[in-house]
């Protein structure tokens, strides 16, 4: 096994430590940053992903390994804009106005950032058009709205309203939480409906025209 | 001693007075004590709360932490001290100490109460008013008479009070009081609903029943039904219907079959059924900042339906009411109260300041959402013993029968023990390696990965453990142990200066504690510091309607505690994931092959 494949089976263990210190190992020999993510921490994300669409590997496993990519990521991040090396996409996530939860839409900016997705991350509580400036700015072909309590809901048919009718042309929206449906995408409007945080990668590739 | 030191005293069922001797400089409550007065110091006489107030009727009394002269009214007992001068006082009958304190089947209550139930009849010699004569014999009872009670009566009769909030209202006058007053404490849990009957006059508990909240089959959780309520305001109606008509009403009938008529129910839930249950819309708790629409003590209908008071939108009445059950707000030390349910709730005493917050746990330990989990119920494995070589599980029963399937306290058991002996991993999997002869038990469950099965139905079913089970055992855990190991971090003390921790929770009074310290629910304690005090939301209720000044010290209580929302904590989330998986273990497990 070489590092990147140590660098893989490390973040699915979730072992942290490891997967950090392989990611500083690899930077300190001159491997490239991109290298990195793209060898190293997408292929062990997507096989968390995988596994956890399979019921191999439940909930608290999965929020493990997305801290281990986390920490490298951490390391990575920096060097990556230092080279100025962009993702080819970029999201801007968050959850939305009146919801304080952010667990769930902190896995879904982790598994994004495991598929090589540019991530925004605007917190949480976040109004309209905090979102609609964020997706202006970063140029965004993604917006990911969350929403973790039905009482929530309603905020994510707003903020969908708003980016509609902010014109960004090409920008597709993709919801989840735990009460959130597909019905209610469609019946608000947004693009793309993940149930989970494995398939919010494959739903994001799949609007922007990738085939996940 | 010297003569003339006298202490003249006027108290309930204690016509004529007596009279004592009285050593200037003595503290009232002892020198009470002593003549066979005991009053009700729950605050452990630290003047904190008013369960020993005293009417000074005559002379003069001297305040303990002043040496100021204080002259007739109302005072508190432990904070006087006898003078050289000789006083009268009398002891109305709530002030008098009923009962010590106690362990009633599902809860431990830490502190006296007095005997002043929300009902009772108070005997009066009336002469053309009965609003006169109530006022010399229930002094202190702000009294009113209900519309329909005609003032113009005379002679020996029985007026039945009822306990308002701000008054007590005279509702009834007859000539002879009925036997006995029966009450209900209901705590009504988002997930389960448990009640006690309670006859007013002696404490005595006549009757229980307890079951899942029918509002559940409209919505699993809190939110979910506030989501409901935002989109229906019939829904309001309805879930009311629910938890009060076919859940609270259904368990009255089956722990009161004879259907002997109630004189007042206290309900202690959390804000969002505290809300529900008196038809009130809860949507504004929905969203952030969470407004709730009242908290105080409410009461309504009749019977009187007492809603005690809750602290914040996530710090309900049944958090409340364990503060005072658990004695934990009058603790001179530092103290924890940990209340496991589908809302965990974690209160922090320290020199009198209370400070909460509230961590979503899910219902997993109370049995709800695995594979056979149910609540601690006759039939429940309550407790699970792991044996090696040979490997055998053993386990016990609620009422000795057959299982029927796994409650809270088992699963406790059974984290902890699969961990020690190296059949769980850290990440809640099995490792059969560990432990080789355990495979005859070990299953495949298909999406639910592995699973140990614990023991056989009635019909020979398997009653089993899986890892999907796990994965919402350790959420549930990590919860729990997150959001202390924040409230602690965020007020500046550690584990080890926590004199005690409480620990609440449906699951019962036999949790092991070494288990719930070794399963890493709380982390950083060690046993001797643990409490196990039950469902201490029931036992605040059952003080709640014998003690109308326990009800008002839980006003109190619930104006002081200030709330602390976890999920603004940025350390939440990091110290959540840190307790998904379970403690290593202290020391390598014996190899075993």
């Amino acid at each position: 096994m070489n590092e990147l494949q140590e660098l893989s089976a490390s973040v699915v263990k979730g072992n942290r430590a490891e997967a950090a210190r392989i990611t500083n190992l690899l930077v300190a020999a001159g491997a490239a940053p991109l290298d990195i993510v793209e060898n190293g921490l997408v292929p062990g994300m997507s096989e968390i992903g995988e596994k956890f669409k399979n019921n191999e590997v439940f909930v608290p496993e999965m929020l493990i390994a997305a801290r281990a990519m986390k920490e490298c990521m951490t390391v990575l991040e920096p060097l990556l804009a230092q080279a100025g090396i962009k993702p080819k996409y970029t999201a801007v996530v968050g959850t939305v106005q009146g919801d304080l939860h952010d667990i769930g839409k902190n896995l879904v900016a982790m598994m994004w950032k495991g598929a090589n997705i540019g991530v925004v991350d605007l917190g949480t509580n976040v109004p309209p058009e905090k979102f609609v400036a964020a997706a202006k700015e970063h140029n965004a072909q993604i917006v990911g709205l969350s929403a973790l309590l039905t009482t929530t809901m309603p905020a994510m048919k707003t903020t969908v309203a708003a980016l509609r009718d902010a014109g960004l042309t090409g920008l597709k929206i993709l919801i989840g939480g735990a009460p959130v449906t597909d019905e209610y995408r469609s019946e608000i409007g947004a693009d793309g409906f993940a149930p989970d945080a494995a398939s919010a990668v494959d739903v994001a590739l799949r609007l922007v025209g990738e085939s996940a | 001693m010297s003569e003339g030191h006298t202490l003249q005293i006027e108290a309930d069922g204690n016509h004529g007075g007596t009279c004592i001797p009285a050593r200037p400089g003595s503290l009232l409550t002892d020198l009470l004590r002593r003549a066979h007065f005991p009053l009700n110091t729950r605050c452990g006489g630290r003047g904190l709360c008013e369960g020993c107030k005293i009417e000074l009727t005559g002379g003069e009394m001297e305040h303990t932490t002043s040496v100021l002269a204080i002259g007739p009214g109302e005072h508190l007992a432990c904070q006087c001290r006898t003078t050289g001068h000789p006083a009268s006082i009398r002891i109305p009958a709530r002030s008098l100490l009923a009962h010590k304190p106690q362990v009633v089947g599902e809860f431990r209550i830490n502190v006296p109460r007095a005997r002043d139930p929300l009902c009772q009849f108070v005997e009066i010699e009336a002469q053309g008013s009965v609003a006169r004569a109530l006022a010399t014999a229930a002094p202190g009872h702000m009294t009113r008479l209900a519309p329909h009670i005609e003032d113009k009566q005379s002679g020996r009769l029985f007026v039945r009070l009822e306990y308002r909030g701000d008054h007590w209202l005279a509702t009834d006058i007859v000539s002879s009081p009925p036997p006995r007053l029966l009450g209900a404490a209901i705590d009504v849990g988002t997930t389960t609903v448990a009640l006690v009957l309670v006859d007013l006059l002696t404490g005595t508990i006549t009757g229980r029943a307890s079951g899942f909240n029918k509002q559940t089959h409209l919505g699993d959780d809190v939110a979910t039904r506030i989501g409901l309520c935002l989109y229906d305001k019939s829904m309001v109606g309805v879930l009311r219907d629910a938890v009060m008509r076919d859940t609270v009403g259904e368990l009255l009938a089956a722990a009161n079959p004879s259907g002997e008529p109630l004189a007042c129910l206290c309900i202690a839930g959390n804000t969002i059924m505290q809300h529900l249950a008196a038809g009130i819309d809860p949507s504004p708790m929905g969203t952030y900042p969470f407004a709730p629409t009242f908290l105080g003590h409410r009461v309504f209908g009749s019977p009187a339906i007492h809603l005690l008071p809750s602290a914040a939108a996530y710090i309900g009445a049944d958090v409340v009411a364990g503060l005072l059950a658990s004695g934990m707000a009058y603790d001179p030390q530092p103290a924890l109260l940990v209340d496991v349910g589908t809302n965990g709730e974690i209160v922090l005493q320290r020199d009198g300041r209370l400070v909460g917050c509230a961590t979503a746990a899910g219902p997993a330990f109370e049995g709800a959402g695995l594979s056979h989990g149910m609540r601690a119920a006759a039939g429940a494995i309550e407790r699970i013993r792991i044996h090696t070589n040979p490997f055998r599980v053993e386990i016990s029963v609620i009422g000795h029968g057959t299982p029927i399937g796994i409650c809270g306290s088992a699963y406790i058991d059974f984290l902890a023990a699969g961990r020690s002996c190296g059949l769980l991993t850290a990440s809640g999997r099995f490792d059969p390696s560990a432990v080789p002869d355990a495979g005859q038990d070990l299953l495949e469950i298909p999406e639910r990965g592995k699973a140990l099965r614990i023991g056989r139905t009635r019909d020979n079913n398997d009653i089993f453990i899986s890892e999907s089970d796990m994965a919402h055992l350790l959420q549930a855990k990590a919860a729990i142990a997150a959001g202390i190991a924040t409230l602690l971090e965020r007020e500046n003390i550690s584990q080890t200066e926590i004199r005690r921790v409480y620990l609440a929770g449906g699951f019962g009074m036999h949790l092991d504690v070494a288990n719930t310290i070794a399963c890493g629910l709380l982390p950083g304690f060690s046993p001797p510091q643990i409490q196990v005090v039950g469902n201490t939301a029931l036992a605040g209720a059952y003080l709640a309607v014998l003690d109308a000044s326990a009800l008002r010290e839980m006003d109190r209580i619930a104006t002081r505690l200030e709330s602390l929302e976890l999920n603004l904590d940025p350390g939440f989330e990091e110290r959540f994931i840190d307790h998904l998986s379970l403690p290593d273990q202290p020391f390598s497990p014996t190899p075993i092959n």
